[in-house]
């Protein structure tokens, strides 16, 4: 049976957010959640390389701690990736503006994050991910920014949880900023090289294909090439763009083109 | 003929009715003192009217919330979980204010019943109405909670009327425990006061027939009695022992059975004075003592009225004596059951909060597996999710 969140997926689309959905999803949770109040944020504080290392965890929780361990999860590439519509366990013994079920009235998002001084700042299409995520939440619940909580602020005792490794006061201050409309337009990938002649080659993601993915995975070593999107090449374009200092997304647009190009 | 001579007899056996009653409460104090007694009835009382038997449920909670745990020392053993309290209440309090009582529930519903850094932080949830009826599960005992929810529904948002229905609730509830302790304290003076008859040889019968045949002894009870009925005189265990020791009555072992007459005295032995009259006498003041020292405080009284009546020369102040029995209660008083007091004062058991609406603030029970959360976990790389087995994303293209 699907859960009261089912709404979280098209409300982040309609951010123009990435967003992917984990299988099962809908029915997945700890039982229901209750009304939503707001959300907490949290950070994974995993160190392991990847897009979304933790995922897996999050679903399943681990051994003295059934999953899901959160909502969403958040990638490094500002992917929100939708685990559960049910219940998480993500809060723990805290309270903010008087709620103190964390797990009933808060939505959790864990995003992929190490905490530590290697790992920050954190990359700019996750973070503005991360507040145009919470804002559209807040935006579809009704309530403001100060219904945005971090994790370390939520958990009692103080000083229990140190996650997010960022400000949340500045961070709760963008997020106002997208609410009231002030923050700029999210940059979204074109759909196609742009070219005078309109000539330019299409932006190629996941279970795309033809003759211009076959060039790829002949460029980029994925075997078999056999002009299929598949996640395979996506994790290859991944690992190229991280060596180039582009968006690890596994999307192939212009900028990626235009690296692939001097291979 | 209800003459002056039966009179003065009937209130010297009231004297030491009346002295055998205080010597046997004051015994029962000293043992309820040292049982304990009165808090494991009040605790039984308390476990009955929460619905909790075996004491693991909101009865606890409420021992352990801190309005009522400053109460007494140590930790909260629940007492005998049958239908009868144990005899000793250990460190649990003899007495709980019913303003406690009630605003522990009310903390316990709206907060939870834990004592920790949530519930008690400057961001816990405020107790009113609404927060208790939103937060109802807490107290996790359905005849409780409708108890809870009766009592506030039925205040009509007045939050002092809510609070004023549990602490009638609960004095209800004490009411029947000062019954048990009560009819439990009885039997046991019944004992002490047989055990003071017969270790004494204090013989209802035997004073009867001693009063009545020796006129100086009766003139020195009845001077007596005159200094028992002045407020001044203090009604401890001392002053009674002292009073009949000095009142030269026909009691103790030193002349054997003694009843009605003593050996020695014309008319002595046969089964009746050998048997059944001791036995009889003493049970007499047994059943005297269950009485109580008031009951026989107050007799006292209205027979040495009647008496002055009779005798006009010995007149005692009527009206006065009438104003002493009622001013005078006695201060040795042998029942004193858990007194469900309630003092409620009306006062702010809100606590200040943020500038957010009431309503906003009106949290779920506090979660099933709040204990634990799940950051902060080391991810091995071979349970970490790669990136080739990550769902497909959509959207970010324009």
């Amino acid at each position: 049976m699907a859960h009261s969140l089912v709404w979280l997926p098209s409300v982040l689309r309609n951010a123009d957010l990435k967003v992917a959905l984990v299988d099962g999803w809908e029915s997945r949770g700890r039982g229901d959640v209750g009304t939503i109040h707001g959300v907490i944020c949290h950070h994974t504080a995993t160190n392991a390389a990847g897009n979304m290392p933790t995922l897996d965890m999050l679903i399943r929780g681990r051994s003295d701690l059934p999953g899901p361990l959160a909502q969403l999860g958040l990638g490094r590439d500002g992917t929100f990736y939708v685990i559960a519509a049910g219940r998480a366990n993500h809060a723990g013994k805290g309270t903010w503006q008087g709620l103190s079920s964390g797990n009933t009235n808060f939505i959790g998002i864990e995003a992929e994050n190490s905490g530590l001084k290697s790992d920050f700042p954190w990359p700019a299409i996750q973070m503005d991910a991360y507040r145009r995520g919470v804002a559209a939440i807040l935006e579809k619940i009704g309530k403001g920014p100060e219904f945005c909580a971090g994790h370390k602020e939520y958990a009692r005792p103080i000083g229990r949880k140190p996650d997010p490794s960022f400000d949340m006061n500045s961070f709760r201050a963008s997020i106002a900023a997208v609410l009231n409309g002030t923050a700029p337009p999210l940059e979204l990938i074109p759909k196609e090289e742009a070219t005078e002649d309109g000539s330019g080659r299409p932006t190629l993601r996941r279970d795309a294909s033809g003759d211009l993915v076959k060039g790829i995975q002949t460029k980029l070593g994925v075997s078999p090439a056999n002009g299929h999107f598949g996640p395979k090449t996506e994790a290859a374009i991944r690992i190229f763009q991280r060596d180039h200092e582009l968006v690890p997304d596994g999307i192939v647009g212009p900028k990626t083109w235009a690296a692939l190009d001097k291979l | 003929m209800f003459g002056s001579q039966n009179l003065e007899v009937i209130i010297g056996l009231i004297v030491v009715f009346l002295f055998v009653s205080v010597i046997s409460s004051a015994i029962r104090e000293g043992i309820e003192a040292w049982l304990k007694t009165r808090a494991s009835y009040l605790e039984h009382g308390i476990r009955a009217l929460l619905h909790d038997r075996t004491g693991d449920g909101i009865a606890r909670k409420l021992y352990n919330h801190p309005l009522i745990e400053g109460l007494f020392s140590g930790d909260y053993v629940p007492g005998s979980t049958t239908t009868r309290p144990s005899l000793s209440g250990g460190n649990l309090p003899s007495y709980i204010p019913a303003k406690n009582f009630a605003e522990a529930l009310f903390d316990i519903a709206a907060r939870g019943p834990d004592t920790n850094a949530v519930s008690s932080g400057p961001n816990a949830s405020s107790v009113s109405l609404d927060s208790i009826r939103e937060n109802i599960e807490n107290i996790d005992n359905p005849r409780v909670q409708r108890i809870l929810l009766a009592a506030v529904d039925n205040a009509q948002g007045d939050f002092e009327r809510a609070k004023k229905n549990i602490e009638e609730w609960y004095d209800s509830g004490m009411d029947r425990v000062s019954g048990w302790y009560k009819r439990a304290t009885q039997w046991t003076i019944l004992v002490i006061g047989l055990a003071i008859a017969v270790g004494l040889n204090i013989n209802a019968i035997t004073i009867v027939d001693y009063l009545s045949r020796n006129d100086t002894a009766r003139a020195a009870i009845v001077a007596r009695a005159g200094t028992v009925t002045d407020p001044q005189t203090p009604q401890d265990y001392a002053t009674a022992t002292e009073t009949l020791r000095s009142l030269s009555l026909p009691i103790g072992w030193s002349a054997g059975w003694g009843a009605p007459r003593r050996v020695g005295e014309p008319g002595a032995g046969g089964v009746w004075n050998d048997w059944i009259g001791p036995i009889l006498g003493w049970l007499i003041i047994g059943l005297a003592a269950t009485m109580g020292a008031p009951f026989w405080f107050d007799l006292l009284n209205k027979f040495m009225v009647i008496r002055s009546t009779v005798k006009p020369h010995e007149k005692s102040p009527e009206e006065g004596s009438e104003d002493r029995a009622d001013k005078t209660t006695p201060p040795e008083v042998p029942v004193a059951p858990v007194p469900p007091v309630s003092n409620a004062t009306p006062g702010p058991a809100v606590a200040p909060g943020a500038s957010i609406p009431d309503w906003e603030k009106i949290p779920g029970p506090t979660d099933p597996e709040d204990d634990v959360d799940g950051c902060d976990v080391e991810v091995k790389d071979e349970t970490a999710t790669s990136d080739e087995n990550l769902p497909a994303a959509e959207g970010g293209i324009k």
